[in-house]
């Protein structure tokens, strides 16, 4: 008992604190967790989260579960798998248009493009303000200003991705191995010469890794903008979950997950094969 | 001695001329090789463009109008003389937000959702994730399903759940904090199994050999060496979650995406703005406070 007293009394004298918690750290922790305690279920009353209200709703949400079985495409197979592949669509284009006005964005931003500490932080703070706001936010006020179809989907997803790809191109940039430009110079390249061949070779592919891994997220937005009116799978989802058709709905989610699985691994191993 | 010279001096020049070619050959193919996957994205683009019938749609002769009183309507009319106010002159900063006290009640309503979603969603993840790591479920079959649990959770769009949660649960933020909790759970699952499937297992065998049980060798192996790196994600998820709470509110699942909603239905475009702007200021604040947490956390660790 002793002997195990002075093994403590030693590993305190090392460490104090490692073994003996002491009572205010141990008061100190006690009230951290009853003031988030008391925040959490506070905020659980104001959303009026009971559990009168959940058990009720897990009763119609077994039964919406159940009218989910069995999946069917309810006779439009074609007219599903167009919605789909219109989706990918409204995702690639929307990538593409992010990436065009991300590079200068991105260019401007990079701290070895531009040397001017103002340009690039003013730039990079206004990239950040909007890099919060979500692509379905977007997608609600372009569909008021442009009107239905695949078109505000497409500069929704484009107006979300571009602060986003602009970070990450003008990161890129940044980490770009200065030696082979400085060897380029050394070896007489103009400027051009060494932007060609010590910069370039460097950034294409991560930045094409970026934008796949771009395309893959943006699959999914794609699918999230439809529901607004901006066309794709999320339009035709929409409808059917407004009328109840839970057997279809379950059959486009079904379709739509393997879909996306397969995007996914395709741009995974690209992505891999890229850097 | 001269020959012999002369016979290196040739099959030096025979070996340039090899490597010369080779180089060709290889460059050659790598063009190629550029050439055919340029074709295929072209393929793929024009392919995009016709399916999406963004060529084919009707954009009559008048859309710069359109789109110039679009943000005419956007921008509120802020007159300078009369900028603070009160609500009802015309042209106040005011009268442009002029429903600013409902509108921070439905932004709170939507951070409680953030965090909620964001504090369940993650306890979930973390009961569930033990069973997903390799290193700590040796059952294959458990592991596999609780995996592509996760990666279904994830893949669902938020918004479709929402749908649903609504029509079960009837519109609101209940529906909103279920489908946070969900998604979270999917997304903060497989970050966090993959956090303890590079955990350090000695701890977890020195306390398995003064014969801790499976919980013990949980919490005092696995957890203190990962608890900052998971708590790291957590408070990154709660910054995606607000947006994500934001956007839900657009299809009735509460907060101020309700709001937003209601501005466009009511063509109030420069109200959607005043709301917009709002939101990008709490996420921004918020982005700060949650930035300076993680790093302290992460500082913790080093």
């Amino acid at each position: 008992m002793s002997a195990e007293a002075a093994l403590i009394a030693r590993a305190e004298a090392i460490l104090p604190g490692a073994v003996i918690i002491r009572l205010e750290r141990r008061i100190k922790t006690a009230l951290a967790v009853a003031a988030f305690l008391i925040v959490f279920v506070a905020c659980c009353y104001d959303l009026g989260l009971s559990w009168d209200v959940l058990g009720g709703g897990l009763v119609k949400m077994g039964t919406i579960l159940g009218a989910m079985w069995p999946p069917t495409s309810g006779g439009e197979l074609p007219r599903l798998l167009l919605a789909l592949v219109q989706t990918l669509a409204i995702a690639v284009l929307g990538t593409l248009l992010a990436a065009l006005v991300a590079i200068p964005l991105g260019l401007a931003a990079a701290r070895n493009i531009v040397p001017n500490p103002a340009i690039h932080f003013a730039i990079r703070r206004f990239m950040d303000l909007f890099r919060g706001i979500p692509v379905l936010v977007w997608a609600l006020i372009l569909v008021a200003a442009v009107g239905l179809g695949p078109i505000p989907g497409i500069l929704a997803i484009a107006f979300s991705d571009i602060p986003r790809l602009g970070k990450l191109f003008a990161e890129a940039l940044e980490n770009v191995d200065a030696r082979q430009q400085d060897s380029l110079r050394a070896t007489g390249s103009s400027t051009s010469g060494v932007f060609r061949f010590g910069v370039v070779p460097q950034l294409l592919p991560v930045w094409l890794s970026q934008c796949l891994y771009y395309l893959e997220q943006n699959f999914r937005a794609a699918a999230v903008v439809g529901v607004v009116g901006a066309g794709g799978i999320g339009f035709e989802l929409e409808e059917r979950i407004r009328i109840f058709a839970f057997d279809e709905v379950a059959f486009i989610t079904l379709m739509y997950i393997i879909v996306v699985g397969i995007v996914d691994f395709g741009s995974e191993r690209l992505r891999a094969h890229l850097t | 001695m001269k020959d012999s010279a002369a016979s290196t001096g040739t099959s030096s020049l025979n070996r340039v001329a090899a490597i010369e070619s080779e180089w060709r050959q290889t460059i050659r193919k790598s063009r190629l090789q550029t050439f055919a996957w340029m074709i295929l994205v072209s393929i793929i683009l024009l392919g995009s463009v016709e399916l999406s019938a963004v060529g084919k749609s009707s954009v009559d002769a008048g859309w710069i109008d359109r789109i110039a009183s679009f943000v005419d309507r956007l921008i509120p009319d802020l007159r300078a003389d009369a900028l603070f106010a009160g609500r009802q002159v015309d042209g106040s900063l005011a009268s442009w937000f002029y429903d600013l006290p409902r509108w921070l009640e439905a932004m709170r309503e939507t951070v409680a959702m953030a965090f909620v979603g964001t504090v369940v969603g993650g306890l979930m993840a973390l009961g569930l994730s033990f069973q997903a790591a390799a290193n700590l479920n040796r059952n294959a079959f458990l592991r596999h399903t609780v995996r592509r649990g996760f990666d279904a959770a994830r893949t669902i769009p938020d918004v479709i759940l929402a749908l649903i949660f609504a029509a079960a649960f009837s519109l609101g933020a209940v529906a909103g904090v279920l489908t946070i909790i969900i998604t979270t759970m999917g997304s903060l699952g497989k970050l966090f199994s993959e956090c303890m499937e590079n955990a350090e297992m000695n701890q977890v065998d020195a306390i398995e050999g003064v014969g801790g049980n499976r919980l013990l060798q949980l919490r005092f192996g696995i957890l203190p060496q990962l608890l900052p790196q998971i708590l790291s994600y957590w408070l990154l998820r709660m910054e995606i979650n607000l947006s994500v709470a934001a956007a839900l509110g657009i299809v009735g699942a509460g907060g101020i995406g309700m709001e937003l909603e209601r501005a466009i239905s009511f063509t109030e475009f420069d109200t959607y703005l005043a709301i917009l702007i709002l939101i990008v200021f709490c996420i921004f604040v918020i982005d700060l406070v949650s930035e300076q947490l993680r790093h302290r956390l992460i500082g913790l660790t080093q």
